[in-house]
């Protein structure tokens, strides 16, 4: 027996190992699997070693997830710059869309409570190259029957007047330029002069005559004494008054505003507007969507509210005469008998 | 001690290996394999443990120690696992490490053909073992065969031919 275990010494360990594990196996089964200690040291064993692979692979898997984040971060960011840029290029146009609607509404809300005068909307497409004269040119021309010397005013207030017209296009001298004339009228007083350009960008009220007392903010209304703009349009307000020469020097802020205009409207006659019309115009203007359109649209309704309903129309003066008009409220004539005449074009400027 | 060869009678080389690779190397299965499992069911295809102690089996082609270094594999892998008392994987591993040596000393294993082959073969002789230890002793209807053991002993063959050639690297230079 022992020369047959030498022999075959590598098969009798075998089944050596082979019979004790089959006895562990039967003890255990026995004790139901109760080989706790044995468990114990090699978990002890070997948990060390799957501790460290673990923060092994979760170091590995951490950087190279922090790498391809990083990767799809660089992308991902140049994406959204480039949908930014897209967004803020269309919310740019958007806005631009939404303002100009809301300038429309306007110019339709003050085009509809004013049915009895005929009135046309344009755009304004371009201004003059001079920089010393303010000139625009409208969208209108002798196609849509414009014609010169019409009225073109906003609902915060008049603009100018057409002075050319060419077939698709015309061209509006505003208030402020030089060679511009408005009959004007204070809205208390009722004390006449002409608004007229002057070097720098706000119109002055002239031939006012010393005396007459004139507050910053008074309301400064067409007369209509030109024949040009109906009656009690709102031209602006006093931004100062001081004493002149004879006349005071009074520099009015412009209610529309004519550094920004980019619609208009365009009187195609010179029928006065009704003042309750023009209320509710204003109304209309001043609710919370069109209140931002302009600071002072609200001209409109106190001018309005200062005219009598059944008012007749002023009497106009021709350009060639040279006196300013007495006013409808009976306001004496502040103007001496040598005064240039409120009317427009201003006789003392080239004529275009 | 399990890191230095013994020759064979036979003229078959023997390899040696650097001083405690064969140890490192079946922790490092052991390790590996549990390791594994937190990743997913694809990884029980792999039984790393069962490669090692063919591995070496083959390459030191001394039945003794080949059936020792499977014994001790075995035993840890059935201890570290809850599945089975000690002793299910000890068996078959010390069975699959006697006669993995017994072909090292008989064949040459070192081309990878051989070494899909005999991985093939030794997996499902493994899984015999299992199998019949288990009807055996635990009198659980363990499968002999399956599809799914077909697939794990390719794909275990596949891989032992890959980690063979990088095991094959700790062998130190006569």
């Amino acid at each position: 027996m022992p020369d047959i275990l030498s022999r075959h010494r590598p098969l009798a360990l075998l089944a050596g190992l082979i019979l004790i594990q089959v006895l562990l196996l039967a003890f255990q089964i026995k004790r139901e699997h109760d080989v706790r200690l044995v468990r114990y040291w090699a978990v002890q064993l070997l948990t060390p070693g799957e501790r460290a692979g673990t923060w092994s692979f979760s170091k590995v898997s951490g950087i190279w997830s922090s790498y391809v984040g990083l990767r799809d971060t660089r992308s991902e960011n140049q994406r959204l710059k480039t949908e930014v840029e897209q967004l803020r290029m269309r919310n740019h146009e958007l806005e631009s869309r939404a303002a100009e609607g809301q300038r429309l509404a306007v110019l339709m809300n003050f085009r509809e409570t004013h049915p009895e005068a005929p009135m046309m909307a344009a755009q304004v497409i371009g201004a003059s190259a001079d920089p010393t004269s303010h000139i625009l040119f409208i969208n209108r021309g002798e196609r849509d029957r414009i014609r010169r010397n019409l009225a073109v005013i906003t609902p915060d207030g008049v603009v100018g007047k057409i002075v050319e017209v060419f077939p698709s296009s015309a061209q509006v001298l505003l208030i402020n330029d030089k060679e511009s004339g408005v009959g004007a009228l204070f809205a208390g007083t009722r004390t006449h002069g002409v608004v007229k350009g002057s070097s720098d960008s706000n119109p002055h009220m002239e031939y006012v005559q010393n005396d007459e007392k004139v507050q910053p903010g008074q309301a400064i209304l067409t007369s209509g004494e030109d024949r040009i703009f109906p009656k009690d349009l709102s031209i602006g307000t006093v931004e100062s008054a001081a004493a002149g020469n004879t006349f005071q020097v009074i520099r009015v802020q412009p209610a529309a505003r004519l550094d920004r205009l980019e619609e208009v409207l365009v009187l195609m006659s010179q029928q006065e507007l009704a003042p309750k019309k023009t209320e509710e115009a204003s109304s209309a203007l001043s609710s919370p969507q069109n209140r931002q359109m302009g600071a002072s649209q609200s001209a409109l309704p106190s001018a309005a509210a200062q005219k009598t309903a059944n008012r007749k129309p002023a009497a106009t003066v021709d350009a060639s005469k040279a006196k300013p008009a007495a006013s409808a409220a009976g306001t004496p004539q502040t103007a001496p008998p040598d005064n240039p005449p409120a009317t427009v074009p201003n006789p003392s400027a080239p004529q275009r | 001690m399990l890191s230095t060869g013994a020759h064979s009678d036979s003229n078959i080389e023997v390899h040696r290996y650097y001083s405690g690779a064969v140890l490192i190397v079946a922790f490092l299965s052991l390790v590996l394999q549990a390791f594994l499992h937190k990743y997913g069911r694809w990884a029980e295809l792999l039984d790393l443990p069962l490669l090692v102690t063919i591995y070496f089996g083959v390459s030191r082609r001394n039945p003794v120690t080949g059936m020792f270094l499977g014994a001790a594999i075995g035993l840890l892998q059935d201890a570290v696992g809850h599945a089975y008392p000690i002793g299910m994987y000890g068996i078959a591993k010390t069975s699959v490490g006697y006669v993995a040596s017994s072909f090292g000393a008989r064949i040459d294993t070192e081309h990878p053909v051989s070494r899909f082959g005999l991985v093939f073969l030794l997996f499902h002789f493994h899984q015999v073992l299992l199998a019949i230890t288990q009807r055996v002793l635990l009198n659980h209807p363990a499968p002999f065969f399956t599809l799914q053991l077909l697939l794990d002993s390719l794909v275990s063959a596949a891989l032992a031919v890959i980690l063979f050639a990088l095991l094959d690297r700790l062998r130190r230079s006569s």
